[in-house]
Order: C-alpha cells, then structure tokens, then sequence
C-alpha cells in the first residue's frame, strides 16, 4: 500500500472533516444571512389584525367556578400550535387549599399554602383551582426589558410578541413575574394538519406567551380557553364599554389581581364567589409531563 | 511604530499551548454549532430558570474587564509608574474579557445573528440589556484607543498631544467602565422586581466593587504568570505589596457588601427571600461556602506581607476569582430558582456537558486572543534598568503634567521595562 506523506494526510482529513460537517454550516450561514438581512417568515399585519379603537380588553375567572379539569390549557394548546417540546403550555392550572379556611373564600396566591400543586390528577370538592397565564399587564415588566422592542404593548389591552424581532435573550422570562412566558428550546413540530393557519408557527430561539388568542377576540370570537370552560368561569370582555359582562362582574363582585403588590397591573381579575353548589364536576384532563427544568413528584 | 512581534520562534510549550485552546475552542464552536442549527435545547436552562452559567459567565467576564481600568487609573492618575509593564497588557486584558464577556451574551441568545442588529436596527430604549450591550461597544472603543495610543507612546512615535490623549483615556476609562458599563449591568439584574435575590439599588454597588476585585486580582495574576513562564521579573516587590494592599481594600468592601446582601435577604424573611435563603443554604451551599469563605480567606492572607509577593498574588488570585465566580452563579442561579408560584415544584437548573464545552471554549479564545495579541503586540518598552528602581511614588496629576513638560516625552517618563533574573 503506498504510504501517504504527511501533507497528503492533512489534506485528506482536511477534505473528510469539510464533508461531514459542511451541511452544517451552510445551513447554519442561510440561517444567519436570512436573520440579519431577512424580513421574516411571518409578518406581524398578516397575523395580527389592527388594535380595536376604544376598547381595553380584559379577563375574569371566577375561582368559585373554577373546577380545575384544565380544558383551558389542553384547549389553548390546540389553538396556538404550541408544540410538545413546550411544556407547561400557556396555562398552568393550580390546585390550592382555601386561604380563609373558615368562610371558603379565595383570599389571593401570596397565601398559597405549601399544598399547592399544579400536579393533581384528581379533583377535589374541598380544594380550590386556580389558571395562571400572562396577565397582558399594563405596566408589563417584559415589555419594558425587552431589548428590541419584540414584546408590546397595544393600547386595546394585549401583550405581543413580534417573533420577527425577538432575539431569544429570555431578559422578558427572568421579568416576568407571573412565569408566562415559553422559550422555544427546540425547533417546534405541530403535525401539519393540526396547525392551526391563522397562528404563525414560531422558530427554535423565540420567545412566546398567552396572546389572549388575538387572531380570534381581534375578529369578534371569544378566546378559545373562554370558549371551552365547561362551568363558564372565565369571561372575557371590552373594560371600556360600562355595559360589558366583565365590568359588571369586576365592579360588583369581590376580586383580586396576582402580584398586585408589583404594580404591574395585570388585566386578568380573579373573582372570589364561594363555590358554586351545581357546579358540574368533569374528569380533569392529565397534568402536564417532560416538564424542563422542573423536578416534581407523582401523584 | 515598531514592527508587529512575531509569534516564531517560541518553545515547544507554547505551541502545545496554543493547540490545546484550539481543540477547546473547536469543541464549543461544534456544539455552538448544534444549538444554531436545532436550538438551545441541549443547555440546562429552562423556561422556569431562562438564564444559567452564560449569563453567570457574562456578568464575570465584565467584571474583569474593569481591571484594565483599576490598572490604568493606578499608573496614570496616582502616577505609580512601576505599573507601567503590566499597563498595555492590562488593556488588552480588558479589551479579550469584554470580548468574550460578547461571546457569553451572542451564544445564549436564541436568534443570534438577530442579536447583532440590537442597538442600531432594532432598539428598546427602556431595556437596560439594550443600554449595558451598547455600553461594552464604547467600552470596546475606549480601550481600543487607549491601547493605540499607548503602544505609540512605548514605542516612542507618541507625539505629547497623542502621550496625553493615552492617559487621560486611562483615567476616564475609569468612570465611564464603572458608572456605565459595569453598573448598568448589575442593574440588568436589579431592576427585576419578579426576583426577590435581584430586585435590590444594592447590586449595581455590589457588580461595580467585585468586578474591581476580580479583574485587579486577574491582571495582577497575568502579571505574575507572565514572569514566571518567561522567567523574569516584571514587577518588583515593593509593586507586589502595594498591589497587595490595593487588592485587600477591594476584597474588604466586596466581603461588606455580601454580608450585607444576604443579611438582608434573611432578615426580611419574606415568602420567596426565605425561599432563596433555603435554597442557598441547601442545594447551593458550596457556592456560597467558597464565596464568602473565599473572600474572607483571600482578606486575611493579604493583611500579611508574605502573601503579599509574585507567589502570594497568584493563589490569593486564585481564591478571589474562585469566591467571584461563584458569587455570580449563585446570584444568576439561584435568583431565579425561586419559584414564582408554590406548587410549582422543585425547580433545578444543572448545566449540561455541551453547555460547560461552549462556555470552557469561549474562555479559551479569551486566553488565545490574550496570548496572541500580547505577543504580537509591543507591549512594554525594554531599558536595562528594572522599573521599580526608578518608579515615582505618589506623583499626583500636577506633578505627573510637569514631569511630562519636562521631560517633552511620554515614553522617558513612564516607560520602562524588565532586568534578567540573576
């Protein structure tokens, strides 16, 4: 066998090395050229119908008729394209023990006790649940820390994300202080005839949240988790019109807002009704699993 | 100028040196490679804890820069002229750490390339990630600057206009990294009202003082590494000692605030303080035994002189940059291990293989650019007299200007080089 000298060596391993690892880079060089000079996949206009003029939209959940079964969550999932790899998804539904034990009202999250769990797997007529997602704040912390202005704020009441414009820095998720926002860790895979069109689907890298479904309220619909509830504990509404469901209920009912110490102003209210007596009670929906980051214990 | 250095004709070691960075800068960059292609999957973090040791590596490698500036501030504006050897290579020192204090902040992003439009094309004006970012660029600039201006005075083609710019960027280099760069990125942390550990006006102080600490004690390390593996004496003594005294005084006042810091955090005792407080003390004690044990310790070695030499430095340095680093995981880390919510679970944050190779190769280029640029580079002036025989105590900025009217030129004044070792 004839022997190869040793400039021979190098540039054959110089040629194997190139071949094996050059998709790589050229895919990685296509992906880079496109995020500099690139407009994007998805445009905001397409997706994003205009802000509605004079309107401030908001939510109520009322906890007396929460029953935690998480169709909202399982629901919102569907809707969103939110891929397994994101995990919880927009919604994290808890189960707590009432904080006022004597008179079974919710009194708020800061007195959850150590009980608390979002792993149950059966419901419980003596405990309460609570959904948590992104309160659209209007003095939204992750709007503020945003580098490049991808996470805004309409004035109709959402909080958006320019998926064009985010760079993956995650300042937004360490901001938040409600934990409602997803990174997409990995590159996202909904099987396509799952997809949902009027929802972009995100790229690896981005960050992602709660949009209160707004390529549906923006067009007149309901959210889908307000949609789904079987016991119609969430309603969602324009805050500006004085005759709206919403307004009603926040301004006669007794209620609460998460963290409302931090003067984020969230735009989610919580109402504390005692339990509705002929609520109907579903089989819960499994808890979320391949949780990152997360170590918990089975139930 | 004078002509560029060569790397020839170093020894054995050198190359073998040079060959083990390359392997772990190509074994990072492989890896880094991975996350551009399928995303940052393979790293630790996670929605619940979005920042791990790339951030905790940002927050040091910024620390350090600031040792250029201590450095500087010591030579020009307190006219210590027998710092002068380590001078130039203090601004390089500061020039590779914000360097890849960029790469830390470039491989975590999730859309990087994205990230390079940050301050120009896309911009948040409210975003202290957006004012701290653009920051390391004019810090960049700075250094950048005061590193041509001084090799031009070295090399004795300084003009007295260009020898005064160099030292007057030395000086203002000071506040500008103290004020702006390293306070501001403190505050990226401070400002977070989400996280009990992070929302205190304490941390950009805190940022500020350990990065002093950290980064005088890196250059006093390189200054004494540098000796050693070219077996001569760069600094005399008496430097030593001074450098010495410096370094406590810096290490004192990071130990204050620490205690502090965590005082306060259990004193207040509340829901998520006490949360933190536990986890500190449980899962993360290590971290928080070598840091504040770390700092303590280096404080008590330097009250005695005998530490307070080439020797003494370079494992007081050590243990300083060990205590440092692992104050700034501790403070990414467990900030967010808190759970924003009871019930959450037990949240964890353990960096995995690939993520330590990306960041071991990021500290490699900083080593190589370092290694390169400062043998490259003219970075001392060689005289035969050895400097801290000839250095000028106390020479405030007055007597400094009428040395330098006197003298008509900067390189007679201030530069000076090495003596063979006996």
């Amino acid at each position: 066998m004839k022997k190869i000298n040793r400039r021979e060596f190098v540039k054959l391993a110089s040629v194997a090395g190139a071949s094996t690892f050059m998709p790589e880079p050229l895919k990685v060089l296509r992906d880079a050229i496109g995020q500099i000079f690139g407009t994007g996949q998805h445009s905001k206009v397409e997706y994003v119908p205009k802000p509605v003029t004079n309107a401030k939209f908001g939510m109520v959940i009322d906890l007396g008729k929460c029953m935690g079964c998480r169709r909202c969550a399982y629901a919102c999932k569907r809707e969103n394209n939110v891929p397994d790899t994101i995990s919880p998804p927009y919604i994290m539904v808890f189960e707590t023990e009432s904080a006022t034990g004597t008179t079974g009202h919710f009194a708020s999250p800061e007195m959850m006790g150590r009980g608390t769990t979002m792993y149950y797997t059966k419901l419980r007529k003596d405990k309460w649940y609570m959904p948590v997602q992104c309160n659209h704040c209007d003095n939204a912390p992750c709007v503020q820390v945003c580098p490049t202005g991808a996470s805004y704020k309409d004035p109709d009441g959402y909080v958006l994300i320019d998926y064009d414009k985010c760079i993956g820095c995650r300042y937004c998720m360490t901001a938040c202080p409600y934990g409602a926002r997803r990174f997409n860790w990995w590159e996202p895979h909904v099987p396509h005839d799952r997809q949902n069109p009027l929802v972009p689907m995100r790229r690896h890298g981005v960050v992602e949240k709660c949009t209160f479904c707004v390529h549906r309220t923006r067009r007149g619909k309901f959210t889908r988790c307000v949609e789904v509830c079987p016991n119609k504990a969430r309603t969602f509404g324009n805050f500006n019109d004085p005759d709206s469901e919403v307004r009603k209920l926040v301004e006669n009912e007794r209620n609460f807002r998460l963290k409302e110490v931090l003067n984020t102003g969230p735009r989610i209210w919580y109402l504390t009704k005692p339990k509705e007596k002929n609520m109907q009670w579903y089989r819960p929906l499994p808890p979320f699993d391949n949780l990152r980051g997360i170590m918990h214990e089975k139930i | 100028m004078k002509k560029f250095r060569s790397l020839k004709n170093k020894s054995r070691s050198f190359y073998i040196f040079i060959a083990i960075l390359l392997a772990f800068i190509a074994v990072g960059q492989f890896n880094w490679m991975r996350y551009l292609t399928h995303g940052p999957g393979p790293t630790g973090s996670s929605d619940m804890v979005p920042w791990g040791i790339y951030i905790s590596g940002l927050a040091y490698f910024i620390g350090l820069s600031a040792g250029a500036t201590i450095v500087g501030l010591v030579h020009h504006g307190f006219g210590r002229h027998d710092y002068q050897p380590i001078a130039i290579r203090s601004i390089i020192l500061g020039l590779v750490c914000i360097f890849g204090a960029t790469q830390f902040v470039l491989v975590d992003l999730g859309v990087p390339f994205r990230g390079l439009k940050v301050p120009i094309i896309l911009h948040n004006l409210t975003s202290l990630f957006l004012v701290s970012s653009t920051s390391y660029y004019g810090f960049m600039g700075i250094l950048g600057a005061e590193l041509f201006f001084s090799i031009k005075v070295i090399t004795g083609k300084a003009s007295p206009r260009e020898a005064a710019i160099s030292k007057w960027l030395g000086i203002l280099a000071v506040p500008y990294a103290l004020w702006v760069v390293h306070a501001f990125t403190g505050s990226i942390f401070g400002v977070v009202k989400a996280r009990e550990m992070w929302n205190t006006p304490m941390l950009p102080v805190h940022f500020v003082i350990s990065a002093i600490a950290s980064g005088f004690a890196l250059a006093i390390m390189a200054g004494v590494i540098i000796s050693k593996a070219e077996k001569r004496d760069l600094l005399g003594p008496e430097t030593y000692n001074h450098m010495g005294k410096l370094l406590a005084f810096f290490v004192l006042l990071t130990v204050f605030l620490d205690f502090f810091d965590y005082f306060i955090l259990r004193y207040s005792a509340k829901l998520e303080a006490m949360e933190t407080w536990d986890i500190i003390t449980t899962r993360y004690i290590t971290t928080f035994v070598l840091n504040i044990g770390g700092l303590v310790t280096a404080f008590i070695m330097l009250l005695y002189k005998r530490w307070r030499t080439a020797n003494g430095l370079l494992v007081v340095g050590a243990i300083i940059q060990i205590a440092i680093i692992s104050y700034r995981i501790n403070l990414v880390s467990v900030g967010q291990l808190a759970p924003l919510f009871p019930g959450m679970g037990h949240i964890q944050y353990i960096p995995t293989f690939s993520e330590i190779t990306v960041a071991l190769g990021i500290i490699a280029i900083v080593i190589l650019l370092y290694t390169v640029l400062t043998n490259v580079l003219p970075v001392e002036e060689i005289v035969e007299k050895p400097m801290h025989q000839v250095r000028d105590f106390g020479r405030g900025f007055g007597k400094a200007k009428e040395a330098f009217a006197e003298s008509g030129h900067m390189a007679e004044t201030f530069g000076r080089g090495f003596h063979k070792r006996e």
